[in-house]
């Protein structure tokens, strides 16, 4: 392979460098988190009082809480998990010289700038979409939003889609064929499992929205009624359609995420993960079993009693092996020798909120209970615990564990650790008292409330200026890192990092590994 | 391993994996009909049978009460009300109801009844024998007419434990315009 490295605009315009994909991929989400997080706290300052004050207009609150949801899993977690890390180092960490196919991996994410631009269009046609993240007809049907505006967030979904489906299709031929010699899949680092699995969510669930959007799309523009009753469809089957992709969607968000906490809680314990297949095979198996509980986000819309008790134990199914991998990280830092830099501070961090969202959704499991919390801030303050402060929490616990080798310069250390602490804080109080809100029955998605939810609803709102000044303090360390970061070493984590990306330099040469290096089958090394 | 097998080998895996989007695709549409079987053939969500014939089984002494509801979407200028809001029928005896339809509107519109049955749960034992919503109405401007529907409950809701407590079952119409007058 020859040295060849593109210079100025053609070397990130073009580029087919798994490296720089990934750089560009999470510059691209820390600037779209940037706007998705500047939405909440729009809603949260309209929250914060009973009456409305700052948003007059109702119709542009609905746009900010679909912009906010969509922009969030599509345009953040997304990119940033599996485009981000998962380009960056799925290809190291396997020992191989790049992605199976580099172009793909070029239009995979400028298709995703593509969507960004449809996206943003339908902001600005007829008033935007106000339809919810999940976009139920008969609200999303033209008689409700009768401009282009929801058309055009449908066409945002199918680019995204698209570009994530490619993106799929190389992480899984990437995974299956271009692993080092020796390593085989019971070897593969866990953070791969994670991608592997997600990449097989990706490729089965995404065509499943697509077919759904285009069927929604057509009922808008050429008369069909998939949707629409009068025509003999029925609104229902979108809610079947859309969770079955939507469930799934989920764990596409999560799964990532226990990767990197599995190789962040190994590396500062100085252990292997404890259970390493047990942890690789809990994800398997949470991939499969998040296909056949989807109808538990719509216990309301009249399913027979029976059918509720049959996705109520399926979805307390799931609580098994995520329970497996709560316990096996814990277990890992059983007897460990422990140190708390900042990596570790958000991954211990991750558990703790993660399980907390997951008792929660327990809870919300049981048919009987989400009967009456259905649309509450109780789910509310459960997703956001799983994906806003799990995911995310995971996002910057990589960012700090990777930032040196990806940039070749440490994070400083002691304002990362008041971002972690100003963010936990922040975060705890913004979304700790929605549950106090739903269980009292406030509905989600209305930007008013009586009286009686206004004490709770100002602590939530105080809680959000203290995580947005969290995000502040994280830019100023990205500033800080660049511009004044210690030079990196190879490993600057020491004996507890294993994994071959802390066998290249940091940062690593533009091509590495273009001879696959042996890789080591000691049993330590598998995790 | 050379170059070459290296991406004929990535070839094959990623086209396989093009295959699974595919498949996964029209599975999706796929759905749409085998959503609307299992509807029709299970009373899921609500939806009535439709028998051709009558009651199979012997008129139970047992009585439900079957409440009539009547809407009308905003793309139909009509009224659309039942002469009777509810009646007692036994159980596996056949009934006939009347709903009457006036087109208020100044032209010749043609509609169609979306129907179903709450609690959806007695869909299943709600049958229909002949119903003006088995095919589209067509009113002239400011004509009225009647609109009957037969049906039976059959005595087997007393069979299910599920359907043990209902007493009411309510037969809900909407009037939509017609996809075809559209």
């Amino acid at each position: 392979m020859s040295d060849h490295t593109p210079t100025g605009w053609k070397r990130w315009a073009y580029s087919t460098n798994h490296k720089d994909i990934g750089s560009m991929y999470i510059m691209y989400a820390v600037v779209m988190a940037l706007i998705g997080g500047t939405m909440s706290m729009m809603i949260r300052l309209e929250l914060a009082e009973p009456g409305l004050q700052f948003l007059e207009d109702l119709h542009f609150y609905n746009v900010l809480v679909t912009g906010h949801g969509l922009i969030m899993i599509f345009f953040v977690v997304m990119p940033g998990l599996i485009g981000g890390f998962g380009n960056w180092f799925v290809p190291l960490m396997i020992g191989a010289p790049d992605m199976a196919f580099p172009r793909l991996n070029n239009i995979s994410f400028w298709l995703l700038i593509a969507a960004t631009v449809m996206l943003i269009l339908s902001v600005f046609i007829g008033g935007g979409a106000g339809t919810g993240w999940t976009m139920y007809p008969p609200l999303s049907n033209s008689l409700f939003h009768d401009s282009a505006s929801v058309d055009y967030a449908i066409l945002a979904l199918h680019l995204a889609g698209a570009s994530s489906i490619l993106g799929a299709i190389n992480f899984i031929t990437t995974i299956v064929n271009m692993r080092a010699p020796g390593m085989t899949f019971h070897k593969m680092p866990l953070f791969v499992w994670s991608v592997l699995v997600t990449a097989f969510l990706l490729v089965t669930a995404l065509p499943v929205l697509a077919g759904a959007l285009t069927m929604l799309l057509t009922d808008r523009n050429f008369g069909t009624s998939f949707f629409a009753p009068e025509g003999g469809g029925d609104p229902i089957l979108w809610q079947h359609l859309f969770w079955f992709f939507g469930h799934p969607e989920v764990y596409i968000m999560i799964l990532p995420a226990f990767g990197i906490i599995s190789h962040i809680i190994s590396t500062f314990s100085r252990k292997p993960v404890f259970g390493y297949l047990g942890m690789a095979y809990a994800m398997v198996s949470i991939g499969a079993v998040g296909y056949i509980v989807w109808a538990h986000h719509m216990y309301t819309v009249g399913l027979g009693v029976d059918t509720r008790a049959y996705f109520l134990l399926a979805t307390m199914l799931i609580a098994v092996p995520t329970g497996i991998k709560i316990f096996s990280w814990i277990a890992t830092m059983w007897g460990g020798s422990i140190t708390f830099e900042t990596p570790m501070l958000f991954a211990i961090g991750f558990i703790f909120l993660f399980t907390v969202g997951g008792v929660t959704g327990v809870v919300l499991a049981n048919a009987g209970m989400d009967i009456m919390m259905h649309d509450t801030y109780y789910v509310v303050a459960h997703f956001h615990y799983v994906l806003s402060l799990g995911a995310v929490f995971s996002m910057f616990a990589g960012f700090y564990y990777w930032i040196g080798k990806m940039s070749g310069r440490q994070y400083p250390e002691a304002l990362g650790k008041l971002h972690f602490w100003v963010t936990f804080i922040g975060v705890n109080i913004l979304f700790f008292p929605q549950h106090f809100l739903g269980l009292a029955g406030m509905p989600r998605r209305i930007p008013d409330y009586p009286d009686v939810y206004a004490g709770w609803n100002m602590v939530s709102s105080i809680g959000a200026a203290i995580a947005g000044f969290g995000t502040l303090i994280f830019l100023f360390v990205i500033y800080r890192t660049f511009t004044a970061g210690e030079k990196a070493a190879a490993n600057p984590w020491g004996e507890g990092a294993k994994t071959l990306e802390w066998t290249v330099s940091s940062p690593p040469p533009f091509h590495s590994f273009s001879e696959p290096p042996q890789f080591d089958a000691k049993p330590e090394a598998a995790e | 391993m050379s170059n070459t097998t290296q991406s004929k080998r990535n070839r094959t895996i990623g086209l396989a994996v093009v295959g699974i989007v595919f498949s996964m695709v029209a599975l999706a549409y796929a759905s749409v009909p085998l959503y609307r079987i299992f509807c029709q053939v299970t009373g899921y969500g609500g939806t009535p049978q439709i028998t051709e014939s009558g009651p199979t089984t012997a008129m139970s002494q047992r009585k439900i009460k079957v409440r009539f509801n009547a809407d009308v979407n905003s793309s139909l200028d009509w009224k659309f009300k039942p002469y009777e809001h509810e009646m007692e029928v036994h159980l596996g005896e056949t009934a006939l109801a009347t709903y009457s339809a006036e087109n208020d509107g100044k032209e010749t519109v043609t509609g169609t009844a979306i129907f179903n049955v709450t609690p959806l749960k007695a869909a299943p034992y709600f049958n229909k024998v002949e119903c003006f919503c088995f095919s589209e109405q067509t009113l002239a401007a400011g004509e009225t007419a009647d609109m009957p529907v037969s049906f039976f409950v059959d005595p087997e809701i007393l069979e299910d434990p599920n359907t043990q407590e209902v007493r009411t079952i309510t037969l809900s119409y909407t009037f939509y315009r017609a996809k075809s007058d559209s």
